[in-house]
């Protein structure tokens, strides 16, 4: 039982992060209707922000989630500037490419600057701390700070989107832009806010992950596959859906644990032999297919 | 008969571009006769083989406009055909290809018919998630070797062994793949110009209109799927025979699928010239600035850089490639 309860409380925490990861997707799809590709490198950039900054300054990684959330912004609006804005007139094969040229760029400049070692934090508030909350389960500290302000950013992000003026801006330009430009938004500054709001969402989540995952400058693809699974089951564009199928996708990590749990409690053979672990994100992608076929839509999608 | 006379027809191309082209495959034929050092040989195939695949791209990707990024699970499927076949079970190669041909042709049929019902990005996300799949599946399955591969030593067989596909030099690769290449010319050249080629074009540039015409837009794109999964998977064989050490990371990795339609779209997708330009532009490109800025100057990386400030200026500037640069030009010219 305490198997099964952990595994679930991790897939939870684990999924709140990665719905934060996704979130910075869904608004870029959802506003332009481009595919990043470089989406989980943007993570990278702030993973690398964040272990950077945490042990050149001496501060605690949580404390740079700031710079992380700037240098996501900067590098969200740059990209568009200087790059995706002239993808938008191509065909879509162009646009595809593309963002993985970005991609396959910021992986290896990341290489050439950084070297391919993994890296991670041995320092700060909460490493290695954790929480005991009885039935076996223990939770470490920094998944659930992470997975506390990984929320908090989602939340901001909504009333952003929701309750401002500029959030409406941001929803006229994505359910018609020309008629948003005859109404005199802005559009072109708006599809560069998309990037930068994009940019910066992914970057914070990629200062939070890097407490408790160790980076190299190969990390971005698997984050990438699971942000778009996670976009495909909420909804391209969807900002609520993205939230919950960030849990659910949580939990998909977690059917090892789950499995564990059913092979020793019901004592079945054939499935102690199955190597589980190593299909870890097997079910991610698996999970994205099914989902295009049967409901591609996703559950909360408004984008056809 | 009137398939063959199709496929050798070239007569819708201008004389200059015949004359170019004459050139550059007698060039390619004499190729071995010339001193060489054997990097550049080795080159020489990969643009070979790289050509094959961005023509399989092409049908499906250029011709008919669906991005396909996952082309590497059935190099990987062609591949592994093979190369078990060959140490298991003592097949020849003449064998094993076509059958790796079947079962890639067979698993893109499984994949193909569901997903053709989606357009656009997501289909090609599904494709990626598709052969990721298939590559977390063989780096697990010990049938196949799991994550260490498989390999196919010289020693057992008596090189030059032309069933098998096992030579010491490297020029009897060069030859027979230098024999696709000229075949799937052929093929793409009478495909352009098949009922399903003029079907399929009709599809990328407006879906509902050819659907009106009463042409079965699902049924063709899984068909010109199988066709394009046929090609790649024929060329993954030969890699398996030649490279002799196969395994999922460099067989059915990610990134070789976009070399594949990198490669076809910076040649010009949608043209019968377009991969081979493509290849020819970007292999020897690859293979030289890794020889001389990775291992030389010791800059890992340096070279995918630069490669992928190329695909970004091509996909921002000219999305139809060089061969749509030499059609501008022409066009201002005949004007």
């Amino acid at each position: 039982m305490d198997i099964l309860v952990s595994s679930l409380a991790a897939g939870l925490l684990i999924g709140m992060v990665l719905a934060l990861v996704a979130l910075g997707l869904t608004i870029i799809f959802g506003v332009m209707d481009i595919v990043n590709f470089a989406h989980g490198e943007f993570l990278m950039v702030g993973m690398y922000t964040g272990l950077l900054t945490a042990q050149s300054l001496r501060i605690d990684p949580l404390l740079t989630l700031p710079f992380a959330a700037i240098v996501g912004f900067v590098l969200g609006v740059i990209c568009y500037v200087g790059f995706v804005k002239f993808l938008l007139r191509g065909p879509m094969v162009a646009q595809l490419l593309g963002t993985f040229g970005l991609m396959l760029f910021l992986r290896n400049l990341a290489l050439l600057i950084f070297g391919s070692e993994d890296r991670a934090l041995h320092h700060g508030l909460l490493v290695g701390k954790s929480f005991d909350i009885g039935m076996g389960v223990i939770i470490p500290a920094t998944k659930l700070a992470a997975a506390g302000l990984s929320v908090a950013a989602f939340w901001a992000v909504w009333i952003l989107m929701n309750r401002t003026k500029i959030g409406k801006a941001l929803t006229a330009t994505a359910l018609n832009s020309q008629g948003a430009r005859y109404m005199g938004i802005p559009t072109e500054r708006m599809n560069a806010l998309a990037w930068g709001i994009g940019g910066a969402s992914v970057t914070i989540a990629g200062a939070l992950i890097v407490n408790f995952w160790s980076v190299n400058p190969f990390i971005g693809l698997l984050f990438t596959m699971i942000a778009f699974a996670i976009v495909a089951l909420g909804g391209f564009g969807s900002v609520p859906g993205a939230f919950f199928a960030g849990l659910v996708v949580g939990i998909i990590t977690e059917i090892p644990g789950i499995w564990d749990f059913f092979t020793y409690t019901f004592n079945i053979r054939w499935m102690a032999n199955v190597p589980m672990t190593s299909f870890k994100y097997m079910w991610v992608y698996l999970a994205y297919f099914i989902i295009m076929v049967v409901r591609p839509r996703g559950l909360f999608g408004w984008k056809r | 008969m009137e398939a063959i006379k199709s496929a050798l027809d070239f007569s819708d191309f201008p004389r200059t571009d015949m004359f170019i082209a004459g050139v550059v495959s007698v060039f390619l034929v004499c190729f071995p006769i010339f001193p060489h050092s054997s990097f550049a040989m080795a080159t020489m195939i990969q643009f070979l083989m790289f050509s094959l695949y961005g023509m399989g791209w092409n049908t499906i990707g250029g011709y008919g406009g669906q991005v396909d990024l996952g082309k590497a699970q059935y190099v990987g499927i062609g591949a592994y055909t093979a190369a078990v076949m060959l140490t298991r079970w003592n097949v020849p190669f003449w064998v094993s290809m076509p059958m790796g041909m079947f079962f890639a042709v067979c698993w893109s049929f499984i994949i193909g018919y569901p997903l053709f019902r989606l357009k656009g990005h997501y289909f090609a996300i599904a494709t990626i998630a598709t052969s990721l799949v298939l590559k977390d599946l063989f780096e697990v399955w010990d049938f196949v070797g799991a994550a260490r591969g498989l390999e196919i030593s010289p020693i057992k067989y008596s090189p030059p062994d032309f069933l098998r596909l096992i030579f010491k030099q490297d020029v009897y690769y060069y030859y027979i793949i230098l024999g696709f290449f000229f075949l799937g010319i052929l093929y793409v050249n009478w495909f352009r110009k098949s009922r399903l080629g003029f079907q399929l074009r009709s599809i990328k540039d407006n879906e509902d209109v050819a659907r009106s015409l009463g042409i079965n837009v699902h049924w063709a794109k899984v068909k010109t799927y199988a066709i394009a999964t046929a090609f790649v998977s024929m060329v993954g064989s030969f890699h398996a025979c030649y490279i002799k050490n196969i395994e999922p990371e460099d067989t059915m990795s990610l990134d070789l699928s976009i070399l594949i339609a990198l490669m076809a779209m910076l040649g010009g997708a949608g043209s019968l010239w377009g991969p081979i330009i493509g290849a020819g532009v970007l292999i020897p490109m690859k293979s030289y600035l890794k020889e001389w800025l990775g291992a030389r100057a010791g800059l890992v990386g340096i070279d995918l850089i630069i490669y992928a400030i190329i695909i970004m200026l091509v996909s921002a500037v000219e999305p139809r490639g060089i061969w749509g640069i030499v059609e501008r030009v022409r066009g201002r010219k005949a004007r």
